[in-house]
């Protein structure tokens, strides 16, 4: 399948700080790619390099054969962004703003309202056309923001951090939305995300970013069945934590886990976990809860770079 | 791999004019949609104008003052261009704001040039300082105030206030594509409002000495405010509407090319 999006040993510095370190990426048509990373990753600095918006410190970045540097005025015309935070002007009206990007694609008026009116009602916002967005809902101003990055029916679509502060049922409405791009028009779409659930639900494969580097690339469920074992998680008296950890490493290898829990990556399964309770009773170790869970994407970024993603954000708050 | 037609065709430069205008419109509307921001900026130049003619009618009969029946004539063009002051930082901060919550990417995402993307901002403010020229001349002709030079005098007072916006304007685009901040650019405000208060606006340099008045000479506002006061008040002169549309193209075009090598450096390399 042909490659659209490319990138070949891609760094970005800021000054002493290597936001991205050494990137090769290939994309094909068609594909939902997903790049999933914590906060700071590089995932930002990458989208933005391949929208044309930030030039590479080295190495080469090619969107739909188009150099992003040196031809970076045809890559905008094949490519549709919305980015982190749907930046739309608040003071104006989805149908101003619709016209406003048609313009800047060099759609003519006509063609402009007739996609235009037809986008809006595919992401349901025909109703809220006149009202100033300043009046928008989080979940509107990002569907609002998915139309205009489609008004010149672009090939390719990046998106990043697409449902970052939306409630689930936005975050779903954004993602079927997301899907039936791919799935009816082709798009090939390029997400950032933070959230496994995300990069599990929309992406055909995944990159983990981490410091800059790509810690793991492939197919989410390919990459989760080669984290052979299954995670037990089980919580103690903080007293108790050294010594169940201990225990549980003569059952498999260690899995980071949150603080104040032990983690081992259980070798065979479920089978062996009557086996574990009686090894910490026998220890006089007091289990408060316990839980056994199937490999997730989180066990394949926790195997790749040693940390977890998942509950970051809520143990940094 | 595909090539690149880099010629410069007619459709080329229609979308660069099509994407002017609707920026500069995109401009003009979310400024008026914020009056707030927009009326203060014609009613304190207003404010500061009648106050002066009331305190200082008597300076008139100063010798060396320029002749004049009202100090009303005398304080058209700096009320103008007082009132483009407190206008034209406006696009610098809005462009602040766009690079802030990152509408300006949305912008250098599509394929627009980033000429339009620059003076689409402050077209859009000129166009709205152009109006606010005409409010202030028909204020201070319905007060009495007269312009020597006629409609074409009008004319390139009004031209004046508009390019004076894409200067300023140009040079707080400047300052904000640097900083990306509102803040920064918002402070610089009085640093012009100073400028104009140190130049020949309300007070002619003849009757100006010492280091003020060679500080007034120097000061560029006195350049163009000299020309378009003797408009107003002496009558119809060639030069002196060519000096100050003069002075203030070359400023406007200059300032225009720095604020796109600005922003071009900024999306450059490290």
């Amino acid at each position: 399948m042909k490659t659209v999006i490319e990138t070949r040993d891609l760094v970005r510095k800021f000054g002493e700080i290597v936001a991205v370190d050494g990137i090769d990426l290939a994309v094909s048509e068609g594909e939902v790619f997903g790049f999933l990373g914590p906060n700071g990753a590089g995932k930002s600095t990458a989208i933005r390099m391949l929208t044309t918006l930030l030039h590479p410190t080295s190495g080469e970045i090619y969107v739909s054969g188009f150099n992003v540097v040196t031809e970076a005025a045809d890559v905008r015309k094949v490519i549709g962004v919305a980015l982190q935070d749907a930046a739309i002007d608040p003071l104006m009206t989805a149908n101003e703003l619709i016209r406003l990007q048609a313009v800047l694609h060099g759609i003519s008026r006509s063609e402009a309202k007739e996609r235009g009116g037809e986008l809006l009602e595919r992401v349901g916002l025909s109703g809220a056309a006149t009202r100033r967005v300043s009046t928008y809902s989080g979940g509107m101003r990002r569907r609002l923001d998915l139309a205009l990055s489609l008004i010149h029916e672009p090939r390719i679509l990046f998106l990043d951090e697409p449902t970052t502060g939306l409630d689930p049922t936005s975050r779903e409405a954004l993602w079927d939305e997301v899907k039936r791009l791919n799935t009816e028009l082709g798009t090939t779409v390029f997400l950032t995300t933070q959230y496994l659930e995300e990069a599990d639900q929309l992406a055909h494969r995944i990159a983990i970013i981490d410091a800059g580097r790509i810690a793991r690339e492939g197919i989410p469920k390919e990459l989760k069945e080669n984290i052979s074992s299954p995670t037990l998680r089980v919580d103690v008296e903080e007293t108790d934590l050294v010594q169940a950890q201990a225990v549980l490493d003569s059952f498999g290898d260690r899995r980071p886990a949150r603080e104040g829990r032990a983690a081992v990556g259980l070798d065979g399964g479920a089978a062996r976990l009557a086996e574990v309770i009686r090894a910490l009773d026998e220890a006089g170790i007091s289990v408060e809860h316990l839980e056994l869970d199937a490999p997730s994407l989180d066990d394949v970024f926790a195997d790749a770079t040693g940390r977890r993603l998942e509950g970051v954000e809520e143990e940094n708050e | 791999m595909n090539k690149v037609d880099t010629t410069t065709s007619p459709r080329v430069i229609k979308n660069f004019f099509s994407q002017t205008i609707v920026l500069a419109q995109r401009s003009l509307v979310s400024e008026l949609r914020q009056l707030a921001t927009v009326l203060p900026g014609l009613l304190f130049p207003l404010l500061l104008a009648f106050t002066y003619t009331e305190q200082f009618e008597r300076v008139l009969s100063l010798p060396g003052f320029p002749e004049v029946d009202s100090f009303l004539d005398f304080l058209l063009p700096a009320t103008v261009l007082q009132m483009v002051s407190f206008g034209a930082s406006n696009s610098g901060t809005e462009l602040a704001l766009d690079i802030e919550n990152g509408f300006m990417d949305r912008l250098l995402a599509s394929p627009v040039a980033r000429v339009p993307v620059l003076i689409g901002r402050v077209g859009g403010s000129a166009l709205l300082a152009g109006i606010k020229t005409v409010i202030i001349v028909l204020v201070f002709l319905a007060d009495g105030a007269q312009i020597a030079s006629g409609f074409a005098g009008f004319l390139v007072l009004t031209l004046s206030a508009c390019l004076l916006v894409v200067v300023i304007g140009g040079l707080s685009q400047i300052l904000a594509i640097r900083s990306g901040s509102q803040e920064v650019v918002g402070a610089t405000f009085p640093l012009i409002f100073v400028m104009i208060f140190m130049s020949s606006a309300f007070f002619p340099t003849e009757l100006m000495s010492g280091w003020f008045k060679q500080l007034a000479e120097f000061n560029p506002m006195t350049w163009i405010i000299d020309p378009l006061r003797r408009l107003m008040i002496v009558g119809w002169s060639w030069s002196d509407a060519a000096t100050a549309l003069g002075i203030l193209l070359l400023g406007s075009v200059l300032i225009t090319g720095a604020s796109v090598r600005t922003l071009h450096k900024k999306l450059g390399r490290p």
